[in-house]
């Protein structure tokens, strides 16, 4: 076995505030493997965009700081470079695209410039090179034309060749890791659809890992290898996609799956309620409990789950933080 | 059979539109568009960004100049009626929008923001409104210490319950849906598409739901409208357009979700390029630029809505 690209050992994120420091990330470990798509499912407020801007280095210090752990990338630990050694990985060797391309292009340069700019900045290319090679990288992401749009400004390009834009300049330096988080929540269907098709294909060509941020449970089971389910900060589940969605081993992940209603191989007349999880994410405040954060949401929660925290059972390659796995 | 509650003939919708040198030109954002809604039932309305989902939905609503055609609602025609005919028709149409975050007023009380409906178009009696203000909040799932409380002291599915009271409170008997669970995080909106669908049967409410979301779509419509670039493209009850599409468009649209159902093996049909300038809609077929059975009589004329079945209907050509 080699070793993993990526490898994060028993993390806490600190968020402080009056009151004292809040575990937002708390005690999360979990691996990345060169090559693969891993998924990090979970409601908003449950750590997931955390976890990737800390894995990008890119943790706002009012937002929070890293109160113990490891990121290892490449057997080097991330939580204790500086911020030159940071700038260094950012962009080049670790790369994000986000939600929203047109808040993360400048609007006043064209996108041809805005690739360039990251390959001489990282690869120390010339004009002329850069403008060439970011040419071919639009054309890379399947932007038609590529030669008479990379003088384009953002504002003349559909929602979806921006987002294609933004994965071209993550793809730039080439990138170990690219993190995708909510890649395609702006876009229609029908252009999710195709930057799924181009982030696979590139992940295959170039043996790039992804991360993929995602609260959608059809884009996991169809994008991802395996599947890191966080509940308030804590890794609730983790495993292969396929085990994981048919067998869940937390109540959580099994409330996410069967409360969306999912396009189905053969539509029946039937439509019972859909099953609901009651409640909300937890506030801030019960973060870092010694219990189970799920609890008060569970149909299955005991004293037990109310009074300690679970520890991770696994189930072969499957693991899962609940008292209960092995009946869920 | 059920009787239909809301016929919509002909509705066109179109937006000024200012063009370089000064000159103006209309953009038609809904063009000629035909359905009918039956009473207790829900039609939902699909298809890409920018297709005219919002704008038919406000076209139907009255919310929206410009508009040409007839919705029959109830025997009469919204679109003719003026003075007090029109307001007291209008407490039959209410809607509820995506973002439960800048829909409610931050400024007044959650029993107020309800209430607001009732007071201007003047449904229940002055001396009634306290009380059917409570009963709503009990229907939504709402308690009732939380009437006194302001719009940020909710959490998101709250706020969109807050939302559902308020539409109800005139009794309407269409409520239009506009994206309405799509900012909602995926346990919160299944709590609100049961509360819908269960209000629907409490109440017989008729609903017209607008999403992007297939799956949201396929568990809340008894019929479904697809459309593109203003006009609809297929139109067909629930078990017909999942199980059975027969427009290209529509086969393009459901092949794209992604899926947890592994049976659910449909070969993706990719649609390349962007839909054509919608200031200069093509002349023919407007998805005939990105459709991979086009042929030239696609691009001659444009394709009526025919029937291909019972309460199915298609517009293309190479569809039978
Ligand atoms: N107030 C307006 N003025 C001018 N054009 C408009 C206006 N509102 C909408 N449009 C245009 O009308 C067309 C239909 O827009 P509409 O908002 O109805 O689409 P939609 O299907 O609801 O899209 P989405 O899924 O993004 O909500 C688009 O081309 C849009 O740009
Ligand atoms: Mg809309």
């Amino acid at each position: 076995m080699t070793d993993p690209l990526l490898k994060i050992e028993n993390l806490r994120i600190e968020l402080k505030l009056r009151s004292g420091p809040i575990p937002v990330i708390d005690d999360l470990s979990l691996e990345l493997n060169a090559g693969e798509t891993l998924s990090f499912v979970g409601e908003s407020g449950c750590g997931k965009s955390m976890t990737a801007l800390a894995i990008m280095g890119l943790l706002p210090e009012k937002v929070g700081s890293i109160g113990g752990g490891r990121i290892l990338f490449q057997g080097n630990d991330m939580a204790r470079m500086n911020p030159a050694e940071l700038r260094a990985i950012r962009g080049n060797e670790i790369s994000m695209i986000f939600q929203e391309p047109m808040t993360s292009l400048n609007p006043v340069y064209t996108v041809g410039e805005q690739i360039a700019e990251v390959l001489r900045r990282h690869k120390g290319m010339g004009q002329a090179d850069a403008w060439k090679r970011a040419t071919e990288l639009m054309d890379a992401v399947r932007i038609p034309n590529a030669k008479a749009r990379v003088g384009d400004y953002p504002h003349q390009m559909s929602g979806g060749q921006r987002q294609r834009v933004m994965i071209a300049i993550a793809l730039a330096c080439a990138p170990k890791i690219l993190i995708a988080d909510e890649p395609t929540t702006a876009l229609d269907v029908t252009v999710q659809a195709q930057i799924f098709d181009l982030l696979r294909d590139l992940g295959r060509d170039t043996g790039t890992a992804t991360i993929l941020i995602t609260h959608d449970m059809g884009a996991v089971a169809e994008m991802a290898d395996r599947m890191v389910v966080m509940y308030a900060g804590r890794k609730a589940e983790e495993g292969p996609v396929e085990p994981v969605i048919s067998h869940p081993r937390h109540p959580y992940t099994k409330g996410l799956i069967s409360c969306v209603p999912h396009l189905l191989a053969e539509l029946t007349e039937e439509r019972p309620d859909l099953t609901e999880v009651p409640g909300i994410v937890p506030s801030l405040g019960s973060f870092g409990a010694d219990a189970c954060l799920f609890a008060s949401r569970c149909y299955m929660a005991d004293a037990q789950c109310r009074n300690a925290r679970p520890p991770e059972v696994a189930f072969g390659p499957q693991t899962s933080a609940c008292w209960k796995a092995d009946i869920v | 059979m059920t009787a239909t509650l809301l016929n919509v003939e002909n509705l066109s919708v179109r937006f000024p539109v200012k063009r370089r040198w000064g000159q103006s030109t209309w953009l038609y954002a809904v063009d000629d568009v035909s359905f009918e809604v039956k009473r207790g039932e829900t039609l939902s309305i699909v298809g890409e960004s920018g297709s005219g989902k919002t704008t038919a939905a406000l076209g139907v609503a009255r919310l929206v100049p410009n508009s040409a055609g007839h919705v029959v609602l109830g025997g009469e025609d919204f679109l003719k009626l003026e003075g007090e005919d029109l307001r007291r028709a209008r407490a039959k149409i209410q809607m509820i929008f995506q973002d439960p975050y800048s829909s409610l007023n931050p400024r007044l009380r959650a029993e107020a923001i309800v209430r607001e409906p009732m007071d201007s178009i003047g449904t229940a009696p002055v001396e009634d409104r306290p009380a059917r203000v409570a009963e709503l909040f009990e229907q939504v799932g709402l308690r009732p210490e939380q009437m006194k409380l302001f719009p940020h002291q909710f959490s998101g599915g709250q706020r969109q319950r807050i939302g559902i009271a308020r539409a109800l409170s005139t009794n309407p008997e269409l409520i239009i849906c506009d994206e309405a669970v799509s900012a909602l995080d995926v346990a919160v909106q299944a709590q609100i598409l049961n509360l819908l669908r269960r209000l629907q049967r409490d109440l017989g409410l008729t609903y017209l739901f607008i999403s992007h979301d297939l799956g949201v779509v396929q568990h809340m419509s008894d019929h479904i409208a697809v459309m593109y670039m203003g006009k609809i493209v297929e139109y067909a009850d629930r078990l017909s357009l999942f199980n059975d599409p027969k427009h290209p468009y529509t086969k393009a649209l459901l092949s794209a979700v992604p899926s947890v159902d592994r049976a659910r093996k449909v070969e993706r049909m990719l649609i390349p390029g962007d839909p054509p300038d919608p200031l200069n809609p093509p002349k023919g077929c407007r998805f005939a630029s990105r459709c991979p059975l086009v042929e030239d009589a696609c691009r001659a004329a444009q394709p009526p809505l025919d029937p291909v079945g019972n309460d199915h209907r298609v517009a293309c050509i190479k569809a039978s």
